[in-house]
């Protein structure tokens, strides 16, 4: 094999891994299937659309996706009742406990269908990718690990170390340190 | 006798012609096959290099140009969507300009500065291979990223806060600006180098007053580039720091400033227009005494010139940035030595016609270009007086009227005298001649078909067309001109094409070319087509300026130079006298692994700041063994 095939060759395969892939609007089809969450009846936790892993679940991946999801976040005002994620008159996001639970079909429930006291539906406000984004977003504020894909820093005051930086924490608290 | 010859300090007075071109080549030639292209400082096979990987990123740089449009040939095409389009115009512009324009004036400066001096090789020519190494993986990292989709997407000057961390998540803005350092460092290599060769490095006799003109140009243009360089080394750092890092030099809510970022680069932005224009002005006065067959018209007024642009280029950074609101004084300040710039430019224009009024014109190739060079750019820098006023440029600012001028300038004022000087001096590169009657075909392709693709967008741009969309509605105005400038975007890429064509069947099959094809008048042709690796067997003296007219057929040469060691005579700066002799360095692989061991560092750094402190520790280690200190003692006289 000559050098200049092998070059090429690995090219090809490096081609194999687009991690930034955009794309400005869904196929209608898609868009549609990314609603079927599997859940039960309690609506907590469930299986996530098919449609999803097909994907590569980008909203969880992608930096681009998870920084829409953060600006969805300021968008649809989250931080009136959860602050920057540290929680306010809602709970905190950030500490790594869920009521509702961890999972992305938890997460995405919440936001779709609301839960009591106080978390509204935004069903009828977002489109089905939009809360896959949001999503995405706030399973990276909860992260004890930090990754490649992350938003960037807002260009505002800073509350908190910027996401590409440290994950908000590096373990959860145990609950004499104030975890529940 | 062959004692003798083995002794380390045998000078070439001992040995008669024969027996000291064979021994300069033992001393100085590289090793064959693929040891000899790893190791090798050769500054003509380096340059030679540095110019094909160039003009092969002008042909990617083009295709990506025929993409768009392709796009842009009729309204609302769905050929090409936004998100890709971003990518294609950031990276056909920064391909251009940091990967094309400047690095081929650079890598021409490093063939042709040596040979037009009589020195035997450029200063630091270790440092020269790395260069070349380190620019190869610039412009990899940049299209490779760009072949995974992860091209930059925010325009060739990346201004934040679009490129900073809210706007540009992921890896594109860091890719650009990463891409900009490995650029930032091999052309600050090259300027460095080429400073201390003109300086100190010129054929005995060779006073300031008898440098080249092309020479000087090149001089001016490294000293450019050392001071407009930081600039954009600071910028760029301070984009990763706020992008990886999480810093706020361009976070005003936290005290740092956005509009910082457009100072920063213009500062640098500038001047790197003028990075690549004063060399290509260089090579035509250069070129142009030999094809009127008179010295130039006004080579002290030449001089001025090259220096006062190279100074006045610092001046006039703030016309990029006239929408922005500044403060009426700084418009009117900047609009003024936005038009100074004339002034130089044009001193130089008449001297050129003076020449030619002159001289007896000979309608070779490389002169036809020239003939398309002052058109093409006499419209360009028109259009640039026009844009230097504010009122227009508020108007016209980000049109096609922008695209139009720009593309004038850089292509009229830098491409058609680089393909001069690539046809001129091609025989230096192969030892063959271009094919005239391809040239002349091409240079016809070129000017009509370049002039056709950007003279309608004057008037796209003062219609309204905004520059860097990706598609327009069918109702507006603009659907007819965009698929004539489309169509003729062909006659211009089909001229570029012959030329490559034309270049690479020469290089195999041309005329081979004597020592001095054209009858011109300096250095670099005293020598044979393509030069030996020690460039001349003696060091020619100089007399006069243009030393193969004036001095006849026979050069007096300089001897006394080591011919077992690679030795160069150093002279005094201003008036070329003889000073020292001076070893040069031996081929090494260190400059290579250098490289490598830099752009891991710089390419993890994206991911990790912590690239930096480790990554280090390799470009150390192979520092250490670039710079280990040979078992002979230097022994300067």
């Amino acid at each position: 094999m000559k050098p200049w095939h092998a070059a090429l060759l690995s090219l090809l395969l490096l081609a194999g891994c687009k991690r930034e892939t955009r794309q400005a609007r869904l196929d209608p089809a898609v868009a549609e299937a990314m609603d079927s969450v599997a859940t039960l009846p309690i609506g907590i936790n469930g299986r996530p659309p098919p449609v999803l892993l097909a994907m590569g679940e980008p909203y969880r991946s992608n930096a681009y996706q998870l920084s829409q999801g953060k600006r969805l976040y300021a968008w649809f005002n989250c931080q009136g009742c959860h602050t920057d994620g540290g929680g306010g008159s809602a709970p905190a996001l950030m500490d790594g406990w869920w009521r509702y639970g961890p999972d992305a079909v938890s997460i995405f429930l919440s936001i779709r269908d609301g839960r009591p006291n106080g978390m509204p539906a935004f069903r009828e406000r977002l489109t089905t990718e939009q809360i896959w984004q949001l999503t995405g977003y706030l399973q990276s504020l909860g992260a004890t690990s930090s990754t490649a894909a992350t938003p960037g820093r807002n260009d505002s005051m800073q509350t908190r170390p910027g996401e590409n930086r440290v994950p908000s924490m590096s373990r959860l608290p145990s609950p004499h340190e104030g975890g529940p | 006798m062959s004692e003798a010859l083995e002794q380390r300090d045998l000078r070439d007075t001992a040995l008669d012609e024969v027996l000291l071109e064979s021994r300069l080549a033992r001393t100085w030639h590289t090793p064959p096959g693929w040891v000899g292209f790893f190791t090798t400082v050769d500054h003509k096979r380096i340059a030679v290099r540095y110019i094909v990987t160039a003009f092969a990123f002008l042909l990617l740089g083009g295709v990506l140009a025929l993409l768009m449009r392709l796009q842009l040939s009729r309204p609302e095409a769905g050929l090409i969507g936004p998100d890709l389009y971003n990518q294609i115009f950031t990276v056909h512009g920064s391909t251009m300009m940091f990967l094309f324009a400047v690095p081929v004036m650079e890598a021409v400066g490093v063939l042709l500065v040596p040979l037009m001096l009589g020195t035997r090789n450029i200063a630091f020519p270790r440092l020269n291979a790395f260069s070349y190494w380190i620019y190869l993986a610039g412009g990899l990292v940049l299209w490779v990223a760009f072949v995974l989709d992860v091209g930059p997407d925010v325009g060739w000057f990346a201004y934040v806060p679009l490129s900073g961390p809210q706007y540009s998540a992921g890896k594109r803005a860091d890719i650009w600006a990463q891409m900009i350092t490995f650029t930032e460092i091999a052309a600050l290599a090259i300027a460095v180098e080429i400073v201390v060769t003109v300086l100190k490095q010129r054929a005995p006799g060779m006073s300031l007053d008898r440098i080249p003109l092309f020479v000087w140009a090149m001089f001016v243009t490294s000293f450019v580039v050392i001071l407009a360089m930081p600039a954009v080394v600071v910028a760029s750092t301070a984009l990763i720091l706020d992008r990886l890092v999480g810093t706020h030099f361009f976070n005003p809510a936290e005290g740092g400033d956005a509009l910082l970022w457009q100072h920063l680069f213009w500062f640098f932005g500038h001047p790197e227009v003028y990075i690549i224009f004063l060399p290509a002005v260089g090579m035509i006065s250069s070129i142009l005494p030999t094809f009127v067959r008179r010295p130039i018209f006004g080579y002290l007024p030449l001089v001025l010139a090259l220096i006062g642009t190279g100074i006045l280029a610092f001046g006039l950074w703030v016309h990029h940035m006239f929408t922005t609101g500044l403060p009426r004084v700084g418009e009117s300040f900047f609009t003024a030595s936005s038009m100074a710039i004339a002034v130089p430019s044009g001193v130089q224009i008449f001297c050129w016609l003076a020449t030619i009024w002159l001289g007896r014109p000979v309608w070779r190739v490389p002169f036809l270009y020239i003939l398309a060079f002052f058109f093409t750019f006499v419209l360009g820098g028109l259009t640039g007086v026009m844009v230097a006023s504010v009122p227009l440029d508020t108007q016209v600012h980000d049109t096609y009227f922008v695209v139009a001028h720009f593309h004038y300038v850089l292509v009229g004022g830098a491409v058609f005298p680089l393909l001069a000087a690539v046809t001129y001096w091609f025989s230096k590169m192969t030892g063959r001649m271009m094919s005239e009657r391809l040239g002349r075909w091409s240079v016809a392709l070129l000017f009509i078909g370049f002039n056709f693709t950007f003279f309608p967008m004057h008037i796209l741009g003062l219609q309204g067309m905004p520059r860097r969309i990706y598609t327009y509605q069918a109702d507006l105005p603009w659907g007819g001109m965009n698929l004539f400038v489309s169509l003729c975007s062909l006659a211009l890429a089909a001229g570029f094409l012959l030329f490559v064509w034309n270049a690479l069947r020469s290089a195999r099959a041309g005329e081979a070319a004597g020592d001095n094809p054209w009858g011109a008048a300096t250095l670099e042709w005293a020598t044979s087509s393509p030069p030996p690796p020690y460039n001349f067997t003696r060091i020619p003296v100089v007399r006069s300026a243009n030393p193969l007219w004036d001095d006849g057929g026979a050069l007096p040469v300089a001897s006394g130079l080591s011919v077992n060691r690679r030795e160069l005579l150093i002279t005094t700066t201003a008036e070329a006298r003889p000073e020292a002799r001076e070893t040069s360095p031996r081929d090494s692989a260190w400059p290579f692994w250098a490289a490598i061991a830099t752009t891991i560092m710089l390419v993890c750094s994206i991911f990790t700041p912590w690239a930096v402190v480790w990554g280090s520790i390799p470009v150390a280690v192979t520092l250490v063994g670039w710079f280990w200190p040979r078992g002979t003692p230097e022994d300067d006289s």
